[in-house]
Formats: structure tokens, sequence, C-alpha cells
């Protein structure tokens, strides 16, 4: 059995697929999006984060540290997180009282993923809810991830997957039967925009997307509103033309927001991107209305 | 900052000013009422107790000044104030005693908080403005009442139900000094004599249908045709007779109502006033004395019953009890009372409810927070079991969501079969932030009635209610119990962790042990409770003869079964369910999870020694901070997890098993209960730090099966789980708070979903959950800016609470509870 890395497990989820819901959070993302608010699932591997907030400058870890990259600086410390990448052994984390030092991303096989998503086994019943894997990328991980939808499927459990849909095809292939809803990033059409601001192509995107609509997959589509990027006129009207074409029902906007800024830092995160407003070009209830105008169902997720 | 996603507004005008007219009062005390009953005490000794009680209190009700407010439509208030309080110096003098002489009025004075903001700030200003003076902390009182007062008080010392108490068990219960030394360094709460009535729901059911003349009737009729056999029996006819004279006592107050609305008709200019002022004056002349002729007739006779049973003792926790259920035959038969006019009578009617104020010691004050936790019950089922809901528990709701007052504080027996109106309309109203209604498991507590009680399955569905905050008895047929207070279990950590010394003021409790082993740590603490426990109920046993010779409830027992029939009052076993009195207890979660740190560091992972954990919860843990991060990192409780939740379980029912050990002072045995109130404030301010991490003077754990704040990771489900393992038919009363982010529960779907999270509960089965849904940004901005939130209520416990007038350590407490959001 393949082991997943993931960053995170959410219980109570509400916001991703019906019902209530467990999120479970995959490390790791082929896309590079300059909006993108969760550095910590981009990088496959585990990771020292450091919150600087929490941090007494007791500065225990730069003693602790067998790699020499925390240097202490006035109040804080200083992470060199190239070292720090190449270090396994870790024992920064034992000394920091404060847990300013935590790590970000450990590993379990299905069989374990299973045990812990049963225990809302429950929950699930009562509210028509279930399991929704999210990113990171699920589809990065796709021997995990299968296994994982089929032991959830094969225990009763609703099954979702949230994707940007950068994966191979045949791994979609194989998981789709499994899956029993799919919430399906759209962000650009027009795919040297989409180059410039995820850092891929969307060949494979809107190819991964034909497929399941072929399939007669449930797919609900969801769209990041990030100003002057993907809430173009031109962006929008694209969208809706594609979502004629496959006979796409609904869509979600998600409307950026900046809360994820900090969290570069404490990742040791290039941010290069500058700052984007959180102001959109049009108010969001005009996106909606566009959309309903054509048809779709459409909410703020 | 998140808004709530329910707002509302009171439905009229009228409610509209009846509330911001309470918003604006002072909080005063009005020594009417106890100057009436005190002169009537001084002209009847040597009377028979019953008797004399029911003449002391007859007296009080037919001279007390009748005081209609402007625009009331509903007739009958506990004081002549907006907002007032009785001081039942007939309970408890001392405490009002010694702080007119300027001493400490006990040892746990010093540790209790309450609020300064809202109708408090008023008192302090109306204070300085008007020179009156200010009593028990909020309290305002003109000086020529206050002396006038003080007279009464001194009258009570020797006579009150406190010193007659003290008299008795101070003399002669051997662990005495256990219990004056437990009030010292916080193992108990502080004497509960100043307002030791509550728990207890009338017959309302009775009282409204048959009305008084007919029950007086029925009662002369039994004496009429009473021929005792012994002397015993024939110690009836004083119950009886206390029976008529408390009845027409009563009868007198609601027709000088009656008169008052009609003299104040005479002068009236404006016709629509004087129009419901004659209407007011003719309801008064018919209820309670008659069976109401409408919907209207039947909500003021209910009012009456409800204020007249509240006026004769010191309560907290008298409730209302299935209110939907008693006047839901009047609204159907009522052809001319629509849903909206019903919505409008409830909003003044829990205005009404609001505005009566209790005045205790200043720990009790600290305790409650002012709060009465008058407890309304909606839904449930009928006897057959099946869903009871029904338009007047909608009207409610509605009532509620539109008004936001923290009295009558809603909860909703759950039933998988309520119908789905009710049950979303009992969500709409979770988020308006209000944190009510609590939801109760009737499944669960029908279990433990029948265990306990043995009663009939009909007659439990039938009459089930909540007494109180979250303390579950039958209406009007249940003792009202009259309990000691809460034993602290965080205290006897300090205990263990200290071989028996109290670590703060140096008082040695219990005998030092050598402990070698978890096992014998676990013992040793569970003997400290089991002596706590055992010397709290046994000194109440003492106490409460003192309250059948000094303030047994006569006007109360008339109203609960089997009283009558059986000739006796509720001290003397009228009632039918004399199960019903607690020992309360709260900060078991902190123990649980401080044995488990104890067991895993010292015992399995040998990362120190005892001796070094106790040194370190010694030094607050200064210096120890690695270790503290380890036994931060131990299985807390909230995260099912077996190593913690099977200590937690294995306490709970040791717990439970000695509290039953020993029977009550009404002859049956004692019934384990646990739930918090603001408990967890006071009692966390007298302990130092704990091995779970724990620091010296936090709050405890709140409730019964809430996790310590901040220590629950894995979010409310793990919270559920862990809290479901408990068995909850063991326990009358039960407590678990989950907070949640409006953002979580928001639309149709978050309705669900919250509905879904209580199904899940009470499947597995769990008995209580109740929810805060409000952002912790705003109630941070709301301790900054208070002038901003006037009106803002939350929930705390088994009450909620106006913000502003809660003690900054409590909010706090409400800010660091985690939340749930994604």
């Amino acid at each position: 059995m393949s082991q997943g890395t993931l960053f995170d497990i959410q219980h109570f989820g509400v916001h991703d697929g019906p019902g209530i819901r467990t999120l479970v959070f995959m490390k790791g993302c082929p896309l590079r999006c300059s909006w993108c608010c969760n550095p910590e699932s981009h990088s496959a591997m585990p990771q020292v984060r450091y919150i600087r907030f929490r941090c007494k400058a007791c500065h225990r870890c730069t003693e602790a540290c067998t790699r020499g990259a925390i240097t202490p600086i006035n109040g804080s410390v200083l992470i060199n997180y190239d070292k720090c990448r190449a270090c396994t052994s870790r024992t920064c984390l034992d000394v920091c009282y404060h847990e300013a030092l935590n790590l970000t991303g450990y590993s379990l096989d299905a069989k374990e993923l299973l045990t812990i998503v049963s225990k809302d086994l429950v929950f699930y019943r009562n509210s028509g809810g279930g399991v929704t894997f999210t990113g990171g990328e699920p589809l990065s991980q796709p021997d995990f991830l299968l296994e994982s939808l089929r032991l959830c499927q094969d225990a009763g459990i609703h099954t979702a997957i949230e994707t940007c849909g950068y994966g191979n095809p045949d791994s979609v292939k194989a998981i789709s039967p499994h899956t029993d809803l799919f919430l399906f990033d759209i962000k650009i059409i027009n795919p040297d925009i989409h180059l410039r601001h995820t850092g891929q192509s969307n060949d494979v995107i809107i190819r991964n997307l034909d497929y399941l609509a072929k399939e007669h997959k449930h797919i609900i589509l969801r769209f990041p509103l990030i100003s002057g990027i993907t809430d173009t006129e031109e962006n929008i009207g694209e969208i809706i033309g594609l979502m004629k074409k496959l006979n796409l029902q609904e869509i979600q906007l998600e409307p950026y927001h900046t809360l994820g800024e900090s969290k570069y830092e404490e990742f040791g995160v290039l941010h290069t991107e500058n700052l984007i407003p959180e102001i959109l070009n049009y108010p969001v209830e005009t996106v909606i209305e566009r959309f309903h105008a054509a048809g779709i169902a459409c909410e703020v997720a | 900052m998140t808004p709530r996603e329910i707002t509302s507004i009171p439905s009229t005008e009228h409610s509209s000013f009846l509330k911001s007219r309470y918003l604006s009062a002072p909080l005063m005390v009005d020594i009417e009422y106890i100057r009436l009953l005190t002169d009537s005490h001084r002209k009847t000794d040597g009377m028979e107790v019953q008797e004399r009680r029911a003449l002391n209190h007859a007296h009080a009700l037919e001279n007390i000044t009748p005081v209609i407010h402007p625009n009331d439509r509903l007739a009958g208030n506990k004081t002549r104030y907006i907002r007032g309080a009785i001081p039942y110096a007939n309970y408890a003098a001392e405490p009002f005693l010694r702080e007119m002489r300027k001493q400490e009025q006990d040892a746990q004075a010093k540790h209790a908080e309450t609020g300064q903001g809202g109708g408090v700030a008023r008192v302090m200003q109306e204070a300085a403005e008007k020179g009156l003076r200010v009593i028990s902390g909020k309290f305002l009182i003109s000086e020529p009442d206050l002396q006038d007062f003080r007279g009464i008080c001194e009258y009570w010392e020797d006579k009150c139900f406190m010193a007659q108490g003290d008299k008795l068990w101070k003399t002669h219960f051997s662990e005495a000094g256990f219990i004056e030394n437990g009030w010292k360094i916080g193992l108990y709460t502080a004497p509960h004599e100043p307002c030791p009535e509550g728990r207890l729901i009338l017959d309302f059911d009775t009282a409204i249908r048959k009305g008084y003349q007919s029950i007086i009737h029925d009662i002369e009729k039994r004496i009429r045709d009473f021929q005792p056999e012994n002397i015993v029996e024939a110690g009836k006819l004083h119950f009886w007779r206390s029976a008529i004279t408390v009845l027409k006592g009563a009868i007198g107050f609601a027709k000088n109502y009656a008169e008052e609305a009609g003299r104040l008709a005479l002068t009236e200019p404006d016709p629509v006033r004087k129009h419901e002022l004659l209407q007011l004056a003719d309801i008064c002349g018919r209820v309670p004395m008659e069976p109401p002729r409408n919907f209207r007739e039947a909500v003021q006779s209910f009012w009456f019953t409800y204020l007249l049973g509240h006026m004769e003792g010191s309560h907290l926790g008298y409730s209302p009890g299935k209110l939907d259920r008693i006047l839901f035959p009047w609204f159907k038969s009522d052809v001319k009372t629509n849903f909206t006019e019903a919505v409008s009578l409830f909003e003044e009617l829990f205005v009404k409810m609001t505005q009566i104020e209790y005045i205790a010691s200043l720990s009790w004050q600290g305790l409650g927070h002012g709060n009465l936790y008058q407890n309304l019950i909606l839904g449930g089922t009928d006897e057959h079991g099946n869903p009871a809901a029904n338009e007047i528990s909608r009207a409610i709701l509605q009532a509620q969501i539109n008004m936001q007052m923290t009295q009558p504080t809603l909860s909703v027996w759950y039933d998988d079969r309520l119908d789905d109106q009710f049950l979303m309309k009992a969500a709409e109203c979770v988020k308006t932030g209000v944190g009510y209604p609590a939801f109760f498991n009737q499944k669960t507590y029908e279990q433990h009635e029948l265990k306990t009680s043995g009663l009939p399955i009909e007659v439990i569905r039938k009459h089930c209610a909540m007494g109180g905050c979250t303390e579950p008895t039958l209406q009007g047929m249940s003792y009202g119990i009259v309990q000691a207070g809460f034993v602290n279990h965080g205290k006897i950590i300090d205990l263990v962790m200290n071989g028996g010394k109290d670590p703060v003021t140096g008082i040695r409790m219990f005998d030092e042990r050598r402990l070698k082993t978890f096992e014998e740590i676990r013992q040793y603490y569970l003997d400290s409770m089991h002596s706590a426990v055992r010397n709290w109920q046994q000194y109440w046993n003492f106490v409460m003869l003192a309250h059948r010779d000094t303030v047994p409830l006569i006007f109360c027992s008339v109203f609960v079964q089997d009283c009558i029939g059986r000739g006796k009052n509720m001290d003397d076993g009228g009632a039918i369910l004399n199960q019903s009195v607690t020992t309360l207890s709260s900060g078991m979660v902190n123990v649980a999870n401080s044995l488990a740190v104890i067991k895993k560091l010292c015992f399995e992972d040998q990362a120190c020694t005892f001796d070094e954990l106790r040194y370190a919860v010694q030094d607050n843990w200064q210096g120890f901070e690695g270790l503290r991060r380890k036994a931060l990192s131990v299985p807390h409780w909230g995260n099912d997890e077996e190593y913690v939740d099977s200590i937690f379980l294995d306490l709970f029912n040791e717990y439970c098993t000695w509290v039953r050990g020993q029977n009550n002072y009404l002859g049956k045995p004692y019934d384990p209960s646990m739930l918090a109130i603001s408990t967890p404030v006071p009692f966390g301010k007298v302990c130092e730090a704990f091995p779970d991490g724990r620091l010296k003077g936090e709050p405890l754990a709140d409730g019964v099966t809430s996790p310590f704040p901040g220590s629950d990771k894995h979010g409310p489900t793990a919270v559920i789980r862990s809290s479901s393992k408990v068995d909850h038919t063991q326990i009358r009363g039960g407590l678990l708070n989950l907070k949640f982010h409006p953002s979580a529960l928001s639309g149709e779907s978050g309705s669900r979903n919250l509905l879904a999270l209580i199904k899940t509960y009470f499947e597995n089965p769990g008995f209580h959950v109740q929810f805060n849904v409000v952002d912790s940004n705003m109630l941070r901005d709301a301790q900054e800016h208070p002038e901003n939130y006037r009106d803002l209520v939350v929930r705390v416990a088994g009450f909620s609470a106006y913000w502003v007038e809660m003690s900054k350590a409590l909010q706090d407490q409400v800010i660091c509870r985690t939340e749930h959001l994604l």
C-alpha cells in the first residue's frame, strides 16, 4: 500500500461538498498560482513552519539545530530554509516550547486514513456528508488517492475531490469511478494567460474536464475571482462558453483573500508577485448574475 | 468581523419600547415585600410553622403595592421597579449585615467577580447623581430603605434559615470544620442559603385550568370529610389550612391589580390605553381565580401563578417548563388570537421575566452572574412518545428571535421526529447568536428517570421539563431541588499534588500519603473526592432541617402534586418525585487530563518523576517549560483519544456511584449531576497550576464534557465522540458547550448541518449541547467598545447573559473556547 503525504485532516468541513465532511489536505501541487493562499501545499515533502509571533526568542532551537540553519536575531530567529529542507532529524522541534516551530506534513497509508475518516461515519450519514480530498493537488499522489477513494467508497462514504485538474489523464480515468463529486477548479481559459499566472498551460486541465463531463460525472466548477486576472469580461465569457459546450450546470465563486500572505514567510516560500488587491473588477453579485443569465447555477463557495 | 446571520427586531413598537425601557433601567432593591412579610412574622410568634409561613406570605401579597407601568398589557411585577430584586432576609440576613458593617460577606467574596457594564453601570451613575446607596455590588437602595432594611435584617439575624441551619450543623456535625475549611480554600462554593430555592416547575396546567377558587373548594371539602386516625395524619390539617390562606392571599394580589388598572383607567386621557386598562381590570378580576376565557387570559393566569411562586422564595432556576404544551390548547380554542398576536404577547412576557432580578451574597452573584435560569422547554413528545411541537412552540421561538432577552432561556427536548419547520426555526434562533435554544435528549432523560424514580414512562414523557439551567425534572410533581452548591474537583487536584494540604492557605484537609504508583495517586484522588462529597451531602442534610422549620414553600407546594393529596408540603415529602436532589460538581475534565499526564509522563515515559511534576506545578511551570510542553502533548479530553477518555469515564462512574451512596434529606439517594454555571472562573482562580498544563488561576474546563479551551484539536466531531462515551443516563444534568464561527453554519445547509450534528450526538446518546455562534473578533471588539454592544447576548453555561454585564474573566473564558470554523 502506498504512502500519502498530508498537511492536515479537518473534521466538520461544511463548505467543500454536501453535508458534514472530513477534509483531507494533500501535500504537493504542480501549479504555482500567483494568488495561492496555501503555500504549505506546494512542496510534496514535510516542511518546518516558523510562526514568528509565537517565538519568545529563547534561541534553544539555534543550539539544537544540527545544520546551522537557525540564526538568532533580535526578538526572533532567521531560518535558512535551503539548509533546513535538507534535514530529517528536526531536533529543533523538540526544544521549541512555544510551538513557534512546527512540522507541516506527515505520511500515512490509505488504511490508516480510512480509520480516521470512518470515525465520523454517523455524522456523514445524518448530514449526507463524506470525505473530500483537497490540497494541494490530490492528483499529484495518484496511487494513494486511488486506494483511499476505493476504501472510502467500499465503506459507504461519499467521496469528493477538489482538484485543479492538472494530472495524468490515466490517473483521472482510474479515480473517476470511485469519485462521487468533482470540485473542479477552472481559472483561466486562455492557455497563455493560464501559463503566465499558474506556471503551466491548461490543455491537460481542459482535456481532463472534457473526459469527466463526457463520463457524466457530478462536477461543480470552482472559479477563483482574482482581480484583473480571472475576473475579466473575456475570461468569464469563455468559461460560460466552455460550460455550455460540456453541458456543466454548476459553478461556485471563490473571491480572493489575502489571509494566506503571512504563511509564505512562515514556510520560507518566495512570493514574488506583488500583492493582488482584494477589490474585484466587478462586484461578486454582477458575476453571479452573468452566470445566472446564462442559465448556470452560481453561488459563492 | 463576520456578522451574525440572523438578526431580528421586536415585532411591534410596543415590544421595542419595553425592551429599551428594560435596557436603560438600573437595578433596584425593593424591600416592600420583605418588610410586609417581616411585619406579619413579628406578630405571629407561636403559630405552627406552615400556617405562619402561609399567613406571612399572604399578608405580603395582599398588601404589596400593585404597580402597572406605562404601556404594560400584562399585570404583575415582583417589585415596584422595572429591574428589581427582593432581598430575602428571612433566608439569610447575615451576608447583608456583614456588608452593612463593612465586613467581607464570606470567605469567597474576594474571589467573586461581577460585571460592570449595562444596568450595573447605570446603578453607579444614578447612585452618584441621586444620592442613593449601592448594595451587594450592583443594586440601588435609598438611604431610608437601607436603614429600614438594616432593622429587618437584625430581626432575622438569629431567626433566618441560614442562622437556624448554622446552629444545627455547626454544633452537631462532626465534620463541620472540614466544611468551613472547604469554603476557605475554595473546595466548595460559598454557602447557598441566600438563594437556595429553584430547580422547580409548578403545575401551571392545573393552576390555569381549575382556577384558585375551585382548588380552595377542593381543599375545603377534604377538610370537611377528614377523619384522622392518628396525630401524624391529623397534621395534614396544618398544610391544608395553610394552602387556603396562601391561595386567598394570592387572589387578593390579583384583585389589587384589577383595582389598580381600573383606577388608572379613570384618569387615562388616551382612549386606546384607557381601553387596554379596562380590559386588564376585567382580566385580573377573572384570573387566576377562575379559568380563563381566552388565550390572553390564559397567559395572564400563567404569569400570576408563576410570579406568585417566584415571590415566595429566593429562587434560582425556578422555571416555566413546557409552556408551549400548557398554552397550546388555549390558543387552539381561541379563534380571535392569531400567531402574530401570540408572538407579541410572548415578547412582553419575556421582558417581564427578564425584569426579575435576584440579590444574593456577592459570591453567588459572581457564580450566577445575575441570571435566574428560568428555563422554558419546547418540543419533545406527548405521553405516548409522539412529537409534540406546535404553533405556540414556534411563536415562542419567534418571540425570542425578535427580542433576544436573556430570560427565559429556551431549550428544546429533541426527538428525531420533531417537524422540520420547528427544528429549522430552532436552528434559526441558535444562529442569532443568543446561545439558545439548548438541545436536550429526551430519551436519555427518560432512561435516567425510569432508573431513578421508577415512574411510568407516560408520566415522565408528559411532565419532563428543565428546572434551571440543565437539570431535568418533572414539572408539577418534583421536589424543587434545594442543594448545597458545587464541589470543586480542581481544588482536589491541588490537594493531591500537595500531600493533602492546600498550597494557597496552608490548611490541611487530608493526611499525607506515600505515592509511588499511578494507582496510588488515583486512589488518593478518589478518597479525597469521596470525603469532599460525603461531607458536603451530610452537612446539607443538617441544613435542610432548618429549611423545613423556617422557610418551607407553601404556595409552591400547592402546585406540586401530590402535596394537597398527601396533606404535606414539599419538605415533608408531599411531592411525588423526591429523587431530584442533586450533588453538583465541576472541573472533572481537568482531573482526567491531569491524571493522564501523570500516568504518561511519570510512570510510562519516565519523562519526569512525580516529585518533579509537583515542583513544576508548585512553581506554575516556571522553569519547566519543556516539561509543560510534554504535558500538553499528552492526550487531553475532547479528541476521542482512548488514553484520556477512559480515565474520564472511570472518574465519572466513580463519582456517580459515590454520590448515590448517600440518602438526601427526603430519604432518597442523592442524584449525581454536573453542570457548571460560572464556577469554572472562581474555581480556577483559587487553584494552582495543574499537571495537565493549565496555569495557576486560569478557569477550569467548563460544563461537564466540554474540553479545556484550546485542547480540543480535532474539531467538534471529535469533541462529540468523546462526550458520547459518557453514560449520560447516570446523571441529572450535563453540559457541552460548542462555539461556532457564523460562517460554519451559514444558510439553510448550515442549519441542516447543525441539526445533523445534534442528531448524531443524541443517537450516541448524548444529553445536552448548546452553541455560541459568534465571531471571536466581534467579542474582542465588544470588550473594547461595550457602548456599541448593549444588547449583545452570549451563551455562558446553562444560561445566556448580556455581554456588557458579565465580568471580564467570564468574557475571556467565552472568547477562548475553541472556535470551530472551516
